[in-house]
């Protein structure tokens, strides 16, 4: 009984804030919607027993993805009224592309009402009797080895991309030497003198 | 199997990677004037594991990866085409002070990807493969970062790449949910009990996702935009390696994975060549750019290497993989010669226009040109001939002779702008004359594809036609 | 999935309750200060005390002020290292049954990722001005 409730809310309110997200006026109310909607999803993840998933799209998705996304609705400068401008020249594709959508969901309730997902048949059932963070550990180090490192070499790909995109090197940077702090002694910084009484301190 | 057997089968993949990664250290330290260097290691790297290729064969890490007769001859084409990429780029670059020492690097890491992607035998491999490579392109689409046209190029490939990946990863769930594995094997033997609708619209999906990649009708739209933005050695690159792993790829997923379901994607692949052949014909007749021109013609190409696959037989895929390693010769060529398209003052020009009366100022680059525009439109004597019969061929030894009658008069239609481009080269008024070339490399490299696809490339039949139909064995 | 029933949702209470606990402080926090200068009759409101106090920033301006590019990095990297962490959870969980395989990968992994933080690190790409 609770589950259901559980269900129903975390499924009402993604629904409703991704609805939301792309009604809101204001693109950084939208993106604040949008992290509503993964915590959302974030729960129906832990109702469906992958508890996992649910943390990682709390860390990755509302911790990193929605603070890039606010980043990005802050450095372009964009003018609302003349992005509303569009609106009735693209509804047309905008409801051709709902009419896709909800084709593709009747499909897919319809699939689902057949029974034919041969989840049964699946090499790698989800053992019940070990959570499934330790289960995905189990798999992903050992037999996706492969899959896991070439996943390392993306991300690798990524960080350099973004460096060679954005990064340019600027002048005025003060960089921390440690080797130049390290190596300084007391006896090339500190100068002991007798000041003598009534004269200036010579620097 | 164990671990080290695995990890040898996977060499070619380990010496790349491991190379790279060793390379961004140099990079990271020697910074952009180690340019020259690094891009030297590169292709080093990449004909040691173009080497490392022969000793390779067998299943490696349960199933995720396969080296094969199939894979080894894609990837040879792949590496051959990456480390020309690598080879004409210092020059281009440096003369617009762009050169970074980035960019053999992320070739380098394309490579692995496209390496994974021709290897596959298992969707997770596909797609990680596939977004390695990506990911890399479209750093690469827009590596000239402060020219507008490049940058934009880099955002619509972006754009369009992350919306493909998108479908093809769609595609992949339903695959997995209705078959229950994401082995290309346990796939086949679900899809050999009859296929369901939800198992229709997964391979659809994947289908959709994989022609994006190929840049076949109608997933094409990126393709003259992006082609013509990116910085001319970056499109010469898209232009070749990527289309052969993609298609490589979509070979091996549609004989391995969806053999079963042959008459289901044939339908689609025989929509999507003869698309392909017609609207890449038609559509490039108006171009004034040649990027833009060389881009409807990669299009139309992928169309006639796809009537292979559409014959669905061992002939057919050894006709496409004959039609992938011709291509990317006269592909290669034809934008080793753009390169030579330059002013007096040194800026690149890419109208078609300037091209008139090249016979006379620089009658060597014409004449070659000229043979990679013949062969291009597939005209006799030529050696881009002889794919287009072996892909005809196959069509009609399997009874679609109509379909190979379209094809034939589709490549008629193409055959028109490449006459153009070879008309306004020979008989029209010259236009001022190209900067001479000062790179006796590109030159050399020029002259090699020109006599690869002259009809003394006809000598390479018995090993290519060897080499291809070992690998189109290896699937069936 | 219609086999499988919903997970058993009491195992979470702890954190429920964990939820409730704060949200009740942090809402006391808040509402407790402005009952008791109601009732002890310190609320003299002004336009002064009313207006937006936040860190010296002026009260009414556009808050959307352009950002740089360079938060854009920052943002990608810090995205990368996330996700490098986030493959470190089930590593760890895991760990004990995995092998010195599930190890060795897991050491790679952080070489690549190390390589490129290193290459980051002395492209200048962590330096501000």
């Amino acid at each position: 009984m609770i589950q259901l409730i559980a269900f129903y809310l975390f499924a009402v309110m993604v629904v409703g804030s991704a609805a939301l997200t792309i009604f809101a006026r204001n693109p950084v109310h939208s993106v604040l919607w949008l992290i509503l909607a993964f915590f959302n999803a974030a729960g129906l993840m832990l109702l469906a027993g992958a508890e996992f998933i649910a943390m990682l799209l709390i860390i990755v998705y509302v911790g990193a993805v929605a603070v890039l996304f606010l980043f990005v609705v802050m450095m372009l400068d964009i003018d609302f009224a003349e992005l509303r401008s569009g609106f009735a020249r693209y509804a047309p594709l905008g409801v051709l592309l709902i009419v896709v959508l909800a084709a593709e969901m009747i499909f897919a309730v319809g699939a689902w009402s057949a029974g034919s997902l041969a989840l049964s048949q699946r090499i790698a059932p989800t053992p019940d009797e070990i959570p499934n963070i330790q289960a995905l550990g189990t798999l992903i180090y050992t037999r996706y080895l492969f899959i896991f490192e070439a996943a390392g070499l993306v991300l690798l790909v990524a960080m350099i991309g973004a460096i060679v995109l954005t990064h340019r090197a600027r002048g005025g940077v003060r960089v921390q030497n440690v080797w130049q702090q390290n190596k300084r002694r007391p006896q090339d910084a500190v100068r002991n003198i007798n000041q003598p009484v009534g004269q200036g301190v010579e620097l | 199997m164990s671990m080290i057997a695995s990890l040898a089968l996977t060499l070619p993949e380990l010496i790349l990677s491991t190379g790279a990664l060793l390379l961004l250290l140099v990079a990271a330290w020697g910074g952009d004037g180690s340019s020259r260097l690094i891009s030297w290691a590169s292709v080093a790297l990449l004909a040691i594991a173009g080497l490392s290729l022969g000793c390779a064969n067998g299943v490696a890490f349960d199933g995720l990866y396969k080296a094969d007769a199939f894979s080894n001859f894609a990837k040879a084409l792949v590496y051959a085409a990456a480390a020309v990429s690598i080879l004409i780029a210092p020059r281009f670059f440096e003369a617009r002070g762009a050169m970074r020492a980035e960019y053999p690097i992320l070739i380098l890491l394309s490579s692995v990807g496209m390496g994974m992607m021709v290897s596959a035998t298992d969707l997770l491999t596909l797609y990680v493969g596939l977004e390695l490579q990506s990911l890399a392109a479209y750093v690469l689409a827009s590596f000239m970062r402060r020219d507008s046209r490049s940058a934009e190029a880099g955002l619509k490939y972006f754009v369009l790449g992350a919306l493909a990946s998108g479908i093809l990863l769609y595609g992949i769930s339903l695959l997995y949910g209705f078959t229950g594995t994401t082995q290309f094997g346990g796939v086949a033997t679900a899809l050999g009990d009859g296929i369901s609708h939800g198992e229709l619209f997964g391979l659809v999906f994947v289908m959709a996702g994989l022609a994006f990649k190929i840049s076949a009708v109608p997933f094409h739209m990126w393709t003259p935009d992006v082609y013509e933005g990116a910085p001319t050695p970056v499109t010469a690159f898209f232009a070749s390696a990527p289309k052969v792993a993609a298609m490589a790829l979509l070979v091996r997923i549609a004989v391995d994975a969806m053999g079963p379901a042959t008459s289901s994607w044939q339908q689609i692949v025989i929509f999507a060549a003869l698309a392909s052949t017609i609207l890449g014909g038609v559509a490039a007749i108006g171009q004034v750019n040649i990027k833009r021109l060389l881009a409807y013609s990669s299009i139309n190409n992928v169309g006639f290497a796809l009537f292979g696959l559409a014959a669905g037989t061992p002939d057919g895929v050894a006709a496409t993989m004959s039609y992938m390693a011709v291509y990317i010769v006269m592909t290669l060529g034809s934008f080793l010669c753009v390169l030579q398209m330059r002013n007096a003052a040194g800026d690149a020009v890419e109208d078609i226009a300037s091209l008139s009366g090249l016979s006379r100022t620089r009658p060597g680059l014409a004449a070659a040109f000229a043979i990679f525009m013949f062969s291009l439109a597939g005209i006799p004597p030529l050696f881009g001939f002889w794919p287009k019969f072996l892909v005809f061929d196959a069509l009609v030894a399997i009874g679609l002779w109509p379909l190979a009658m379209i094809g034939i008069a589709t490549s008629v239609i193409g055959a028109f702008y490449y006459l153009k481009i070879v008309k306004t080269m020979y008989f029209d008024e010259p236009a001022p004359a190209y900067a001479p070339s000062a790179s006796r490399m590109e030159n050399g490299l020029i002259a090699l594809s020109a006599v690869a696809v002259s009809p003394l490339g006809y000598l390479a039949i018995p090993l290519l036609g060897a080499l291809s139909m070992a690998a189109a064995r290896a699937l069936f | 999935m219609r086999e499988k029933p919903l997970v058993d949702l009491s195992q979470y209470l702890p954190i429920l309750l964990f939820l409730g606990v704060a949200l009740a402080i942090s809402g006391a926090f808040v509402v407790l200060p402005m009952i008791v200068n109601r009732l002890t009759g310190t609320a003299k409101p002004n336009p002064d005390k009313l207006a937006e106090y936040e860190c010296g920033f002026p009260a009414f301006e556009d808050s959307r002020a352009q950002f740089d590019v360079r938060f854009y990095l920052v943002a990608i990297l810090f995205i990368v290292f996330d996700l490098e962490a986030a493959f470190l959870y089930p590593w760890a969980v895991s760990l004990g049954g995995i092998g010195l395989t599930g190890w060795a990968s897991m050491m790679l992994f952080l070489v690549e990722l190390g390589i490129g933080f290193a290459y980051a690190w002395k492209k200048g790409a962590l330096d501000w001005e």
